[in-house]
């Protein structure tokens, strides 16, 4: 949790990012911010849109869209604000923090950005950042197909193949479902850790969401049908 | 005395001994007791005081004449050689010679000794006053008694305690025995504790109970063959003559010991096998309505522990079995091609008299008992919430009342309604859904009040205090305030009629007020009114403005009722009609003929409205309208004219026409519970604050009374609010849920 909460008080921020720029030269902030320039929206400079991230994707030779190590970026950067952006204050912050204020700087960091460093409480966070930063706008769910996208893209070697392939195909044969809500998504890891034995489910004392309970059920079948 | 002192005699032992109390007094006692002296010439107050004197004496002479010790060693050697030279031998006598008459032998010997025992200690009684006192020893009648345990008792304990029993038996088996000769000997057993109850609990009760137990384990082997009832006849009985025979003769310590035994013996361990008698057991009992006999089982196996839990099973399961059958019944006439309606007066009466029935079973045959009372409730709630066909039994109970409210169903008087009632709602208490039957109730308690077809005020308020009574105010509320608009409503109308007086107009023109959220929601159709009705409802509205002037009015028109009057030749009729129906016959006046669509357009009618609405018209009972072409279905094509050949004898008619909606709204239903269902977690978690899933769950079942929530729909409804952020997963622990305030 701790890695979140940088970005979560911004006056702070400002006033340590100063003092420190003033003594040191490991951090240039005019730097960093000229940087955003180049990538910040034309009609709102505080503000790196989608096609900012793109572009500065290209930059470090990722791709944006296939890649997650882009998303592990922008969540240690600390984008919060809103989904699908990264604030000038959040970037000046993320780049102070990872003391990086050049695109060479960006490259070198890439070999950091591999989800497998990230503890179990880091990766629940991420995993949690995933879901916020795809959100279209001020809805709160996320259509299913990009969940199972996103799904398959970060949870990848995670969790065992086995359980997100099937509650892949089990979300996707589901007519009732056409939107995930964020409870649901986060609860899905936080059952895959707790619950790694389907035998052992209990569905009459479980909090779980009723999804989960669908998708032991769905399992039973399936072993029915073996 | 004192001053006699040195000039007494001192009187020796043994001369004192030999020539006063033995020839004197314990001889001649003796002599009584062996029965050579008559009884009559007992020790008179003269011979008694010289005893008592030479004895006093003896006792109180100075030392070393002081005779005390002798004189109790010979009290306790006197008694012990008449017990070992006299008693003894003439018991021995008579051993082997059958029990009555060693058990005589012994009372007499036993009062024999009482008696000499109570003599020898007036003799020597100085002895117990301050000899016995100073040295601590048993006193003088202690000293008989244990004389006589150690000697006689213990030798003959085993020969007399077997022949009470051998006695008892005998009683047992019905023969005539001598009770006063055990009870004084009982009453033998009784003293040998020497004041406790020692003696008789192991030298007697014990082998009395083990006898009991052998006898009456012999019994129920000789009775289990017999039928239940038999069978139990045969046990109170003989409960009932163990307590007598305790009550005669023995100790009543004893009694709830052997009954215990008896009740072990000869209803515990064959419980259920006189339960389950094919032909005479629990359940042919309850099918043959043999109420003495139940009341006798009940009374009897209410007396184990737990004896009643197998009993209230069996008729839990009996009555299940019996709901099964109307249930299944009704399913069969179904099957059998009778319509399915929502009105089904034999199944609910079928419900309600198996449950009357057997209530009354409860009430006096078991006593009123709990277990009994939850068996068939338990049995009820299983049989009233199994619906079969297309209508809930929520609904077909909420019909019923409809039936026995509604003027023209069931003839009843107002007593018989009452009862009905009162019955209904005893079977609705076992209704799970009971938002379901509230609503239906509602919608039909609606039309009742609305087309006036309610018989009486009293019995709807009657049924909804029932209603309140069962499940409190929230589930009552709207019904009540249906009643109140319309009590109100009759105060406004006839202030409304003064105001109508001053204003020329052909019609008689009424309002009732409906409060929004009372009332099932109507269709109100914009309908084309007459330019007369118009009229009324502009009055109407100006006057009800000014009366109350922030309330808004929206007019339920398919809801009205008018009565016109029909033409047809020489004959006219008046029609009770409904609001749209008036508009149509109207726009039909002067013979005129239109088509469908016409109508459509003059009436500014929806297909959907106009379709039954002129099939009441043309297709139903009272033909005022005739369709071309002919048939019982409205197509858009047809046309309509008056019919000029209508005719009926009665001049007063209603024309029936099909409700616009279904009188059940499930999907409200559902929108309702959602909403309770989260008002009650958000109750629950702003109390509480943080809550773990399972005490959560429990909770918000104990409060929802109206309806029983599967699981899965709750956890929906706190997906939804933890969606919605009233709610949050505790974050160490996914089993929790946190309230965000």
């Amino acid at each position: 949790m701790w890695t979140s909460s940088g970005s979560s008080s911004a006056s702070s921020k400002t006033a340590k990012r100063k003092s420190s720029s003033t003594a040191g030269s490991a951090f240039n902030e005019k730097a960093a911010e000229k940087m955003f320039e180049e990538f910040a929206e034309e009609d709102d400079p505080t503000v790196m849109g989608m096609d900012g991230i793109i572009k500065l994707c290209d930059h470090m030779d990722l791709d944006p869209f296939e890649d997650k190590r882009v998303l592990v970026l922008l969540w240690k950067l600390g984008s919060k604000e809103k989904p699908s952006q990264i604030t000038k204050e959040e970037f000046l912050t993320g780049c102070y923090k990872l003391h990086v204020d050049t695109i060479e700087k960006f490259q070198s960091l890439i070999p950091s950005l591999d989800t497998g460093f990230l503890d179990e409480m880091e990766f629940k966070d991420f995993y949690k950042f995933c879901f916020q930063f795809n959100r279209q706008g001020t809805h709160r769910t996320l259509d299913k197909e990009l969940v199972v996208a996103l799904m398959k893209m970060v949870l990848t070697g995670r969790i065992p193949d086995d359980r997100l392939e099937t509650f892949c195909t089990f979300v996707e044969t589901q007519e009732a479902y056409t939107r995930i809500t964020l409870d649901q998504w986060t609860s899905f890891l936080d059952f895959c850790f707790a619950v790694p034995d389907l035998s052992q489910y209990d569905e009459s004392s479980s909090a779980w969401p009723v999804l989960i309970d669908e998708y032991v059920e769905f399992m039973e079948e399936l072993q029915k049908k073996k | 005395m004192a001053t006699n002192v040195g000039n007494q005699r001192i009187i020796p032992l043994e001369e004192g001994w030999n020539d006063e109390i033995k020839a004197k007094a314990i001889d001649k006692l003796e002599a009584l007791l062996n029965g050579e002296m008559k009884s009559g010439s007992m020790f008179g107050p003269k011979e008694y005081v010289q005893i008592y004197t030479t004895c006093y004496d003896m006792c109180t002479q100075r030392s070393p004449y002081n005779w005390s010790r002798e004189l109790y060693q010979r009290h306790g050697e006197t008694i012990e050689k008449y017990l070992t030279t006299t008693v003894l031998p003439a018991l021995r006598d008579k051993t082997g010679q059958g029990g009555t008459i060693l058990l005589t032998e012994l009372r007499h010997r036993w009062l024999n000794h009482q008696i000499m025992n109570k003599w020898l200690k007036k003799f020597f009684t100085y002895l117990d006053r301050y000899y016995v006192k100073h040295h601590s020893l048993p006193t003088l009648s202690q000293a008989g008694l244990r004389c006589f345990r150690t000697k006689v008792y213990d030798e003959m304990k085993g020969e007399t305690t077997n022949a009470i029993l051998g006695l008892i038996n005998d009683e047992r088996e019905g023969k005539i025995i001598d009770k006063s000769l055990i009870k004084s000997v009982v009453e033998l057993y009784e003293s040998m504790g020497m004041g406790s109850l020692d003696a008789y609990n192991s030298d007697l009760e014990e082998a009395l109970l083990n006898s009991t137990r052998e006898y009456y384990a012999k019994k129920r082997e000789d009775w289990i063959n017999d039928s239940t009832p038999d069978y139990l006849i045969k046990a109170e009985e003989a409960l009932t003559k163990e307590s007598k025979r305790v009550d005669d003769y023995l100790n009543s310590a004893s009694e709830m010991k052997i009954l215990k035994v008896v009740e072990e013996e000869i209803l515990e361990r064959v419980e259920m096998v006189l339960l389950e008698k094919e032909s005479s057991g629990c359940r042919a009992l309850l099918q043959n309505d043999k109420s003495e006999d139940l009341q006798r089982m009940f009374r009897l196996f209410s007396r184990l522990e737990n004896g009643l839990n197998p009993m209230a099973a069996i008729f839990q399961n009996f009555i299940s079995s019996m709901g099964d059958d109307i249930v299944n019944r009704r399913q069969a006439r179904l099957e059998g091609g009778e319509k399915d309606k929502n009105d089904d007066p034999k199944f609910v009466k079928s419900l309600i008299s198996l449950h009357e029935k057997y209530l009354g079973v409860v009430k006096q045959d078991f006593s009123g008992h709990s277990l009994f009372q939850k068996a068939l409730k338990d049995a009820f709630v299983e049989i009233v919430n199994k619906n079969v066909g297309q209508f809930t039994n929520a609904e077909l109970m909420s019909t019923f009342c409809d039936r026995i409210l509604k003027s023209g169903g069931e003839k009843l008087s107002e007593s018989e309604v009452e009862e009905s009632l009162d019955r209904i709602v005893q079977l609705f208490s076992y209704l799970t859904d009971k938002d379901m039957f509230a609503e239906i109730y509602r919608n039909q308690l609606a039309k009742r009040l609305l087309t006036q077809r309610s018989t009486s005020d009293d019995s709807e308020k009657l049924m909804i205090a029932k209603l309140k009574m069962q499940c409190g105010t929230q589930f009552t509320s709207k019904m009540e305030g249906m009643l109140s608009d319309l009590a109100v409503g009759s105060e406004q109308r006839s202030e409304f009629e003064n105001r109508m007086r001053s204003v020329d107009s052909k019609l008689d023109f009424s309002v009732q007020v409906l409060t929004t959220g009372f009332w099932p929601t109507y269709k109100s159709p914009e309908v084309a009114l007459t330019p007369e009705m118009s009229k009324c409802m502009d009055i109407f509205k100006d006057w009800h403005e000014q009366k109350h002037q922030k309330r808004k009015l929206t007019w339920v028109l398919s809801q009205g009722n008018a009565s016109v009057r029909g033409v047809f030749g020489k004959k006219s009729y008046d029609f009770q009609v409904s609001t749209l129906q008036a508009i149509a016959l109207d726009a039909m006046n002067n013979g005129v003929t239109m088509t469908f669509q016409e109508l459509a357009t003059k009436l500014n009618a929806e297909e959907s409205i106009l379709k039954p609405l002129m099939h009441s018209l043309s297709c139903g009972k009272y033909k005022v309208l005739i369709k071309t072409p002919p048939g019982n279905k409205i197509n858009p094509t047809d046309t309509f004219t008056a019919n000029p050949k209508f005719t009926s004898n009665m001049r007063k008619l209603r024309i029936p026409m099909a409700t616009l909606e279904s009188s059940l709204n499930t999907k409200r239903v559902e929108e309702d519970r959602t909403i309770a269902i989260e008002a009650a977690i958000v109750r629950i978690m702003k109390a509480r604050k943080t809550l773990q899933h399972q005490q959560l769950l429990s909770e918000v079942l104990n409060q929802l009374a109206f309806f029983n929530p599967n699981p899965r729909d709750i956890k929906k409804r706190i997906e939804g609010l933890i969606d919605r952020e009233y709610l949050e997963r505790s974050a160490d622990n996914a089993q929790v849920y946190n309230y965000l305030a």
